[in-house]
């Protein structure tokens, strides 16, 4: 097997924004499929906790994608590629599982509405949600390209409509696995 | 939506999260019991490597502790307390349990975090 570098939220449910926590601490359905399979677990950094604090608003990309939210994130990839490279250095495959649907940790979807802002009134179901990487994510790609490294992705997907516990264990062990390639 | 949050958050160790056979799954029983994890860095990594991951944890715990969440550590990791020094926090009541049972007295023992008193 190899290393699971998961998305901070997935080990803490108190990271989330509010309304946000689907349980207690630890999100077993994607936590229990990685050990049972056998792979390390590491968490990475919340992108949003520390530079946005535990009381901050739902929010979409665009509203994060500052240029000091940016640096933010390229601090935390920073670190973060430093650990992938010395597991890559040791032979581990390395899967990356984010969380679809979030400015930060998409890794194939994430929201998008040009128009938000402001007082925070919107109503129920904007579609927000669009294909593509949060910022943190693409901030890493970015900076794992430049160290010449290449990860499989995998997401959590509560925030899918449509979410469905066993379709997503499914694509989990699908990309662990590598039938995706 | 309901917000499950527990308002408890435990800083671990890396072998805790990814005990070898035989070792204590604390992990497991922070899951049981309802408690976060913030997983500290593998002991095996290059300072180098782990002091900016530790930097991260620190300023994460910094966010928890300003707002009232309760935050205990599981284990132990080199450079720990200076990281949270860093950032005015300090080493938070530990453990580093023997046993799974032993964990599991140590977190029913804790206090209710300040934050759940708070109205939300």
């Amino acid at each position: 097997m190899g290393v699971a570098f998961v998305a901070h939220c997935l080990l803490n449910q108190n990271s989330k924004v509010l309304d946000g926590a689907h349980c207690a601490g630890v999100y077993s359905p994607i936590i229990d499929v990685l050990r049972e399979q056998g792979w390390r677990i590491e968490q990475m950094p919340c992108p949003e906790l520390a530079f946005a604090g535990l009381g901050r608003f739902w929010a979409v990309r665009e509203q994060y994608d500052t240029a000091a939210f940016r640096r933010h994130c390229q601090r935390l990839a920073t670190a973060v590629a430093g650990a992938i490279e010395a597991r890559v250095r040791q032979g581990e495959e390395i899967v990356l599982v984010g969380v679809e649907g979030s400015p930060s940790m998409g890794v194939t979807i994430t929201s998008s509405d040009p128009q938000r802002g402001g007082r925070p009134a919107w109503p129920d179901g904007s579609p927000e949600l669009t294909g593509g990487e949060g910022i943190y994510v693409e901030e890493l790609h970015a900076e794992l390209g430049r160290r010449g490294i290449t990860v499989r992705v995998a997401g959590e997907t509560h925030a899918i409509p449509g979410h469905d516990e066993a379709v997503q264990r499914a694509r989990l062990e699908s990309v662990l696995e590598h039938r995706d390639a | 939506m309901r917000d499950e949050r527990s308002y408890r958050v435990a800083l671990v160790a890396d072998r805790y999260v990814n005990p070898e056979p035989g070792e204590v799954d604390g992990l497991a029983v922070l899951a049981a019991a309802g408690w976060g994890v913030m997983q500290l860095p593998d002991a095996g990594y290059p300072a180098e490597v782990a002091r900016p991951l530790l930097a991260e944890v620190a300023e994460q715990v910094e966010e928890f502790s300003r707002r009232g969440y309760g935050f205990i550590l599981v284990g132990e990791r080199d450079g720990l307390a200076e990281a949270l020094a860093h950032v005015g926090v300090g080493v938070p009541d530990g453990i580093a349990p023997a046993s799974a049972a032993e964990l599991r007295e140590f977190l029913a023992a804790q206090p209710a975090p300040p934050a759940t008193a708070a109205p939300q």
